[in-house]
């Protein structure tokens, strides 16, 4: 009874957009980094804020059209150091670029959290998983920005989380600056570039377009 | 002589314009236009409308009609031609050039002209006035020398003092306690809570002044410190957050309170330290966020009371009759000096600091949301709010989940009760002086928080401690919860009288239990006791307890009643054993027998002992001899 009264209010979500600057830095360095990050961000009189999370990517191919390129990805999220936290699902659409003028990437998302059995939903759905990862680092941030520095792990054995399983990729740690915001909120960009700007001789953020990365 | 007609060549640029350029370095151009699009470009560009305004005056639709036609004539209008200024431009041009070329020609010829160049004459000096202008540039810049002469020395006296109250040391300390940015030549300071999480829309920007270089410009002299700050006019002077509980026959005037400051805070001397400057201003600053957070929330929420803001005070009530007053008390020091009689400041400082306590509070979430797991969660949201939808929370829990207290209703709920902790302090001390019978003794807990705390009341005889009545008192928000010694509970309202009948009515009860207590002592029996009679008069509150006790020989029979108004009644009656031959079968005992009859009531007041109690025990002890 509940699915009518629903319908027109889920038309009325604003949809996403993830404004994203993206960087790196070399393991020797982090230190500095964290020491300016927390100089910067606001919650800097606690520790840092330490974050584990597995991630797994599904993939659907539709298989309607001749096309076999054409596929969904979606990435569930679950937080290994903290059970109770619900799992969290992800789309993320295209990015786009922009011009030169633009100073972040833009992309649509959509994110929910959901239950623990979102994995065999996916599944039974048709998806399959295409690849997973393991996360680990430091969350930071200041207003709506979110600040993650962390570092990407391989499993070894696709599935098994176990700290004996994971194999780090490269001697370098990720640095992302994101915003999830409403759609045309353009303000967000500059915000986010002038705190990019005061990173800069550590870590140069910016906005990386991954198709091209392939 | 003309010079032969030259052919000028207009035509569009062979190069495309780029539109962008890829990363691979290729190149993507805009198209070139066709000649019918180019036709069409050009003909936008001529206003038809002026036309036909000034031609025909009324649009008509046949005008209208004609005015397309137009459009395609248009162009071939020669005043209309879109190259028509150009055109006109390299006519002159070329006219102007030709002439110059003729008048070349005819200087080389030198047929017919020769030029000679004109010598001019060197204009007369004079002497004086140019030593006059000399001299006043060279004062000019003997002046300029002299000012950074000075400066340059200034600087390297300081440089050379290492003294600790030197700028850039002060500057150092300055820094370390506040936010302090470079704005050109200007050093700037900020004074706002926003870092700590406030959302208040006043800034406080202060400016870091040399004291030496006002000293250089003549404002101020001989200053302790070589470094000044400059506030903002309005976060200038004191401000404290008054906050006041009073009952409602003060309340008639509302603009008492504007100004009522004790003598303890008067204005900042102008040449006080920075940092005591910086920390009064910082001070104004929070009590005008506390305040206008206050005030907001005084007009959004929807009470059962309706709160009033009166300029800088906000009116709440507490209970009927009981109001609390919040001001904002904020002495610049520019204000006439008024009468400031401080006739009675009860101020209360325990609820102005939960006032601070309360915005720092908020700021304090406001800054520190939960960290997001994983790490791509939504940021700002709480952890029960991110399992609402995995653990499909009804609209009720999401609703109950968004609701959250102002400070203003928190207040409320403290100062409630914080008045009836008083409230009931009060009564019982009041009780325990005025009583002198059975001692009262409270036993405040000194563990408490400020929407609860408990009292343990004891009520004991003088020599008989033996026999006691305990009571717990929970005091909350607007309502005592008792616990009385069976372990029951009754809950009671912020009436003060409330509280005071129970007290009294425990009272009763405890003299009761007190002489049912000396009887199991005496070996007296004790035949009824009833805890709330329905029997005698009825009182205006409370009940009576009585009590009926029977001599160890059954032959005496006392009755004893404590009511909290009427007081204590103690009545005897010996039985005549010539009457036991005319009982019932019902009755199995002689000493059942006697319940009712001839009662003879026995003056209190006459009686030895100190108390009730010792009265009774006098007597009982005294009967059972007597039996």
């Amino acid at each position: 009874m509940e699915g009518p009264a629903l319908a027109p209010s889920l038309k009325n979500i604003a949809p996403q957009q993830e404004y994203l600057l993206q960087g790196s830095i070399l393991d020797a360095h982090t230190d500095a980094l964290l020491h300016r990050l927390r100089g910067l961000c606001d919650n800097a009189e606690s520790s840092f804020e330490t974050f584990n999370d597995y991630e797994a990517v599904y993939m659907l191919r539709n298989s309607s059209t001749t096309q076999q390129s054409q596929y969904v990805l979606f990435r569930v999220r679950h937080a290994l150091d903290d059970p109770d936290a619900p799992d969290h699902i992800r789309y993320l659409g295209q990015a786009e670029m922009g011009d030169r003028s633009r100073p972040t990437l833009v992309r649509a998302c959509l994110d929910v959290a959901c239950s623990s059995n979102v994995r065999e939903f996916l599944t039974e759905m048709g998806f399959r998983m295409d690849h997973d990862y393991v996360a680990k680092g430091i969350f930071f941030h200041k207003g709506r920005m979110k600040v993650l520095v962390y570092k990407i792990y391989r499993l070894i054995q696709p599935g098994s989380t176990d700290q004996k399983n994971l194999e780090q990729l490269g001697s370098s740690h990720l640095v992302e600056l994101s915003v999830v915001a409403p759609l045309g909120q353009e303000q967000i960009g500059e915000d986010m570039k002038t705190f990019a700007e005061q990173l800069k001789p550590l870590v140069m953020l910016e906005k990386f377009d991954h198709r091209r990365l392939q | 002589m003309a010079a032969p007609s030259v052919n000028v060549c207009v035509e569009a640029a062979i190069e495309n314009p780029i539109q962008e350029i890829r990363y691979d370095g290729q190149e993507i151009h805009v198209t070139p236009l066709s000649m019918s699009e180019n036709l069409s470009k050009l003909a936008h560009k001529i206003n038809f409308f002026k036309d036909e305004s000034e031609e025909k005056g009324k649009p008509t639709s046949e005008g209208e009609r004609e005015t397309d036609e137009e459009k395609v004539l248009a162009p071939f209008q020669p005043s209309l031609w879109p190259w028509d200024s150009v055109r006109n431009k390299l006519k002159s041009a070329l006219t102007e050039i030709s002439v110059l070329y003729d008048v070349l020609n005819i200087v080389k010829q030198k047929h017919y002209m020769v030029t000679d160049p004109v010598s001019q004459d060197a204009p007369e000096l004079k002497a004086p006035l140019q030593m006059v202008a000399k001299k006043k540039s060279l004062l000019v810049v003997c002046q300029i020398l002299n000012a950074g002469a000075d400066w340059l020395k200034r600087v390297q006296a300081e440089m050379g003092s290492n003294t600790p109250d030197n700028f850039l040391w002060e500057l150092l300390q300055l820094r370390k306690h506040w936010r302090l940015k470079k704005v050109h030549n200007t050093i700037l300071g900020e004074l706002s809570y926003k870092s700590a999480g406030s959302r208040f829309w006043q800034g406080g920007t202060f400016e870091v002044l040399k004291t030496s270089d006002l000293a250089a410009e003549g404002e101020a002299t001989n200053k302790k410190s070589s470094l000044d700050v400059s506030i903002p006019s309005e976060l200038e002077g004191v401000a404290y957050i008054q906050v006041e509980v009073k009952s409602v026959p003060d309340l008639m005037d509302l603009t008492s309170a504007t100004l009522k400051m004790p003598a303890s805070l008067g204005a900042v001397s102008p040449d006080a330290y920075w940092q005591q400057k910086l920390e009064t201003a910082h001070n104004v600053l929070f009590c005008k966020e506390l305040f206008a957070q206050l005030a907001r929330e005084a007009v959004q929420v929807k009470g059962t009371t309706p709160h009033m803001v009166v300029g800088n005070q906000i009116l709440t009530n507490v209970f009927p009759g009981i109001q609390l007053s919040i001001v904002l008390c904020h002495y610049t020091g520019k204000e006439k000096k008024v009468n400031l009689s401080p006739p009675k400041l009860d101020h209360n400082h325990v609820l102005e600091h939960s006032l601070h306590q309360l915005l720092r509070k908020v700021h304090g979430n406001n800054l520190n949301t939960s960290p997001p797991h994983p790490a791509n969660a939504m940021l700002g949201m709480s952890k029960r709010r991110r399992l609402a939808g995995p653990r499909a929370h009804s609209r009720q829990d999401l609703l109950q989940m968004a609701h959250s207290e102002s400070i203003l209703e928190q207040i409320l709920r403290q100062t409630k009760h914080a008045v009836l902790r008083l409230r009931s302090m009060h009564v019982i001390d009041q009780l325990a002086t005025s009583l002198q019978d059975p001692l009262i003794c409270a036993h405040w807990s000194c563990l408490n928080n400020s929407l609860e705390s408990s009292v343990r009341v004891s009520i004991t005889s003088y020599c008989y401690e033996t026999n006691r009545t305990p009571l717990i008192l929970i005091i909350g928000i607007d309502t005592i919860r008792v616990v009385v010694r069976e372990g029951r509970t009754c809950v009671l309202s912020f009436e003060e009288n409330e509280l005071r009948d129970f007290l009294q009515w425990q009272i009763c009860q405890h003299h009761a239990q007190s002489v049912q207590s000396l009887a199991k002592l005496h070996g007296w029996q004790v035949l009824s006791v009833i805890v709330s009679s329905g029997h005698g008069d009825i009182e205006p509150y409370g009940t009576t307890s009585t009590v009926m006790l029977a001599s160890p020989k059954g032959n005496i029979i006392l009755a004893f009643h404590s009511s909290p108004v009427s007081g204590s009644k103690l009545s005897v009656k010996k039985i005549d054993t010539a009457v036991e031959s005319n009982i019932s079968p019902a009755v199995t005992a002689s000493k059942w027998a006697s319940l009712a009859g001839e009662f003879k009531e026995v003056n209190l007041n006459r009686l030895e002992g100190r108390n009730l109690v010792g009265k009774v025990d006098m007597l009982m002890a005294r009967l059972t001899v007597m039996s």
